[in-house]
């Protein structure tokens, strides 16, 4: 019988002071078995620093962390059940492809021959077959990468950390590489924690995201919730672009609030779309480019439309931006419509109809 | 259209403007190392004369620098005395240089560095000088045990002999074998060293397995800049090596100065340069895995 472990890494109010600078302030997480999680956040967050302690590169100022139920504290990084792939990569230039990937082996009691297997199975796995007996600094950028995920996962280790491992690829590459940590992730269903400041590959990647600011997890939710619901305004603004606009709550009850917002007015919001954490600054409501829709001639709102003026158009290929002014509002609205077959892209200037919907707007406060 | 006269378009060229550069350097060089040398080359093949040297060839002085005894044991001294030096100076100097690239915070560095070379304020001269005041019959090393009672009369053995010499020379040599290796261990990356660990191995076998092979150009530098100099060094065994701590280059000025024997003692100078020339490139060989550098 198997007793089911749903946390392989959990963080106890964990605190890391340098010196005066408190970079981490009450960590208080845990990371599930087998999950795709990212430390999402700006640079100086103390995301990376979270991601040492759980390799144990950095010691924690109070609290605690456990991976697969035991206390690290006192755990030297060599001891540890987790490898890194590390920013740089940290592929030893002085040993060949194969050497690097082997580092880790030393005293595996398996015989030379099964070692030299299962090198040369990892490279596989990574898609660099046959790369063994290059020199590692005449491998490119991408390469390295998965030198450097080979070393790590040829341990069979229980977490695999991941500190901006994609930061310094080109972009073409970084989608190829994030497409294949997902594919190798459930291949070998270890925990994979990730750091990146890179929503989007946060997105993509991850089965679950602590998005951090300042040393603390300002919200810890899937993808999806992340983006449609996010918890505050720092973290909206964060994921994605979203238009703020100032609101006023009129009526409130124990499942509903009601808000009267310039341009749109009178709304009626349920509990799950009201969010703490507009910053102090009384009331505003936020909505996502592709949540607004300009009407072309003849089209039929959805829900509710109003009217605006063009002031600016920023043409992606795929996609238009819309800087739209509303009549009744002071700021514009970023609207972004996909540029399907046969849609024109309009003028600046241009009058236009918007509709929205406001179950797609979350409230801050 | 440019039509510069044939020199002018050359100096514009990559090639030339690069020889243009090196020239002053260049000539200097061979007026002042290539010219000497040649004539050494020569002389060293001559006869030698009552008064004058004969201008015949000859294989002569090279047949009797290596059979004649007392240079050969002369040479086989100062290549001890010179690998010795060499062994002493590195093992202590690679502690240092890890300690000021590992330990010491980046803004202290360039202080550190400073403090390394204050031994040469003081001319090198100056510096034999106060070893011999150090170790000598009445030095520093000797008053101090007496006055203590340790010793009840002068030590002898710590001065005018082959120690004296080595401990001399490694103070001497030490900032010169510390720099080359301190410059190797700020050239590694430190997440190696991290990911050393992560892997699975000890702060000591990372060191091993990491530290140690990237700091290895460093190494052979310092192996080489101590190796060759003292090997020809002449002012320390002169005034600290005593009759027993002679080396080949007090041996060359004593022929060539007092003996007036041109040929023999260029014999005996090109020859230890041969020796050296061979032990260097038989070093490098064998080192030569750890250099095939990156990039």
């Amino acid at each position: 019988m198997t007793i089911e472990k749903p946390e392989m890494i959990e963080f106890r109010d964990v605190h890391k002071y340098y010196g005066d600078y408190h970079a981490l302030r009450g960590i208080t997480a845990s990371i599930r078995a087998g999950e795709f999680f990212s430390l999402l956040g700006p640079s100086g967050c103390g995301k990376t620093t979270l991601l040492r302690t759980i390799a144990g590169f950095e010691g924690i100022s109070s609290g605690a962390v456990l991976i697969d139920g035991k206390n690290m504290a006192g755990v030297p990084a060599n001891k540890r059940p987790t490898n890194m792939v590390f920013q740089s990569y940290a592929i030893f230039p002085h040993l060949t492809v194969e050497e690097n990937v082997g580092f880790g082996l030393r005293r595996d009691p398996r015989s030379k021959d099964e070692k030299t297997r299962a090198v040369a199975e990892a490279l596989e796995m990574v898609g660099l077959k046959g790369y063994g007996k290059r020199a590692a600094h005449a491998l490119s950028g991408g390469q390295r990468q998965r030198v450097a995920l080979a070393r790590a996962l040829i341990l069979k280790p229980k977490v695999l950390l991941l500190d901006e491992p994609l930061s310094a690829l080109d972009k073409k590459i970084r989608e190829q590489m994030q497409l294949e940590l997902i594919r190798l992730q459930r291949e070998v269903g270890i925990t994979f924690v990730l750091v990146t400041h890179d929503q989007e590959e946060a997105l993509v990647m991850s089965d679950r995201i602590a998005v951090m600011f300042e040393g603390e997890i300002a919200q810890l939710a899937d993808p999806e919730t992340l983006y449609r619901r996010p918890a505050s305004r720092k973290v909206a603004d964060f994921i994605g672009t979203m238009n703020f606009l100032p609101a006023k709550v009129v009526a409130e009850d124990a499942n509903h609030t009601d808000v009267e917002v310039a341009g749109f007015g009178r709304m009626h919001l349920s509990k799950d779309q009201v969010m703490a954490g507009n910053g102090g600054e009384g009331a505003s409501v936020g909505f996502r480019p592709e949540t607004l829709t300009i009407l072309f001639d003849g089209q039929q709102p959805t829900d509710r439309e109003s009217m605006g003026t063009i002031t600016e158009v920023v043409y992606y290929g795929d996609m238009t931006y819309y800087d739209v002014k509303l009549d009744g509002t002071e700021e514009p609205m970023r609207i972004s419509m996909r540029n399907v077959f046969g849609r024109p892209v309009l003028d600046i200037g241009t009058r236009t109809r918007v509709a929205w919907s406001p179950g797609a707007l979350v409230l801050f406060r | 259209m440019d039509s510069g006269n044939g020199t002018g378009r050359f100096f514009r060229t990559e090639s030339g403007a690069g020889l243009a550069l090196i020239s002053p350097t260049a000539i200097y060089a061979l007026l002042m190392l290539a010219a000497p040398l040649g004539a050494i080359l020569l002389y060293s093949v001559f006869k030698d004369g009552y008064l004058e040297i004969i201008r015949e060839f000859t294989l002569a002085n090279y047949i009797e620098a290596w059979t004649n005894e007392l240079y050969r044991q002369v040479m086989i001294r100062s290549l001890f005395v010179s690998l010795s030096v060499t062994v002493v100076t590195v093992l202590l100097a690679f502690p240092v240089a890890y300690f000021v690239s590992f330990h010491v915070a980046p803004s202290r560095k360039s202080l550190w560095l400073f403090l390394i070379t204050i031994p040469f304020w003081t001319s090198y001269l100056i510096r034999v000088f106060l070893w011999k005041v150090i170790l000598g019959y009445n030095g520093v090393v000797n008053s101090g045990l007496l006055w203590t009672g340790i010793i009840d009369e002068p030590l002898q053995w710590i001065n005018y002999n082959v120690g004296a010499v080595v401990t001399t020379l490694a103070h001497a040599y030490a900032p010169f074998a510390i720099l080359p290796i301190f410059v190797a261990l700020e050239k590694i990356d430190r997440s190696l060293l991290e990911a050393g660990q992560d892997l699975g191995e000890s702060k000591f076998r990372t060191f091993l397995r990491v530290t140690l092979p990237l700091a290895m150009p460093g190494v052979v530098a310092s192996v080489l800049i101590v190796f060759i100099p003292t090997i020809g060094d002449y002012v320390t065994p002169q005034l600290i090596g005593g009759p027993e701590g002679r080396m080949v280059a007090n041996l060359i000025q004593l022929q060539i100065l007092k003996l007036d024997n041109y040929p023999l003692g260029s014999a005996i100078a090109v020859s230890a340069m041969a020796i050296v020339t061979a032990i260097s490139l038989l070093f490098l060989l064998m080192t030569r895995r750890y250099l095939k550098g990156p990039k």
